[in-house]
């Protein structure tokens, strides 16, 4: 019980601290909703830990629920990863080709 | 005659830039060096040896500047575009061999193989180790069966400047412009080459880094 107490403390701490950084402009409104939606759905996930157990069980899964959410949890962050890198390398182009045209122009 | 563009990217190459360009110059109509953001005086000096100098204001990378350098001779109306390096690894008089075929009209776009010729002695790991894993990806992936499938000297007509641009800014290019000519079914040569050896280029690290970016161009494209 006091470890979902405490996982509900820190999600709390983030989205304290998401809500400070629209404050200041520092994320966009779509950037905050994201986040939000996110860290929502994890004290969610914390809060029916229960449900899932009993909805891991009924999947014919062994183990308990909070593995599952682990394991969910690590598969979002790889591809999050993933996105991320492909958004870099899309950037890279882009200063590649703007350097280019200018070098160019010259 | 043809007229004939060499394109050499240099990166802080301040101490072989001047006579590489000086020895290159009288084998072509333009010599293009694309000054990758050197911090040193490599552009003065590249000037001074007579040469074309494009800036790139920020370091993009090998490929990167060899497609600027490309731009700049279908621009100046090249017959056959010439790709060196700054570092003073390949030979000038290896130009002529590189473009002979072409001029021939015995091939559209010609590779320097540094495995075709008896008189190279490349490093030890790159030839035993770098070079073989790097011809069974490229058989396995893409059914080429070059010598040197990492060769930086290359020569190629209009026909293939027209249509190659090369999208990988790092040292993937090699592999993506022979991936090119092979897609395209262009006439295709090999030539042997000699290659004296300064640095040891890229190791097992690079190799890596040129699968992977290899992977996301495919990916974003």
């Amino acid at each position: 019980m006091w470890q979902q107490i405490i996982a509900l403390i820190i999600i709390l701490f983030f989205i304290w601290r998401l809500a400070i950084q629209k404050k200041k402009h520092k994320i966009t409104k779509n950037e905050f909703s994201f986040w939000l939606v996110f860290w929502s759905i994890a004290a969610l996930a914390i809060l029916g830990l229960k449900f899932i157990d009993k909805l891991v069980i009924q999947l014919g899964l062994s183990g308990a629920g909070i593995n599952y959410l682990l394991y969910v949890a690590v598969l979002i962050l790889f591809y999050m990863l993933f996105r991320t890198r492909l958004k870099i390398v899309k950037i890279e182009r882009d200063i590649t080709r703007l350097t280019r045209d200018e070098a160019l122009k010259e | 005659m043809a007229n004939i563009a060499i394109i050499i990217p240099a990166l802080n190459e301040s101490r072989s830039i001047f006579p590489v360009v000086s020895e290159v110059k009288p084998l072509a109509t333009w010599v293009i060096v694309v000054n990758d953001g050197s911090t040193d005086n490599t552009q003065e000096l590249a000037q001074k040896a007579g040469a074309l100098v494009i800036n790139h204001k920020t370091n993009r990378g090998q490929g990167a500047a060899l497609e600027t350098g490309d731009r700049k001779a279908k621009e100046l109306g090249a017959d056959i575009i010439v790709h060196f390096d700054a570092d003073g690894q390949f030979l000038a008089t290896d130009i002529r061999k590189v473009c002979q075929p072409i001029i021939d009209n015995q091939a559209d776009i010609v590779f320097g193989s540094r495995f075709l010729s008896s008189s190279n002695e490349l490093p030890w790991l790159k030839k035993n180790i770098i070079m073989p894993i790097a011809k069974i990806v490229s058989r396995l992936f893409w059914d080429i069966r070059l010598s040197d499938p990492q060769s930086g000297f290359r020569a190629f007509n209009k026909k293939v400047a027209d249509k190659l641009v090369i999208e990988n800014d790092g040292m993937a290019h090699c592999s993506e412009i022979i991936i090119f000519a092979h897609k395209n079914k262009y006439r295709i040569k090999e030539v042997p080459i000699t290659v004296i050896y300064h640095r040891f280029g890229q190791n097992l690290g690079g190799g890596l880094r040129i699968i992977k970016d290899l992977i996301y161009k495919n990916i974003i494209q």
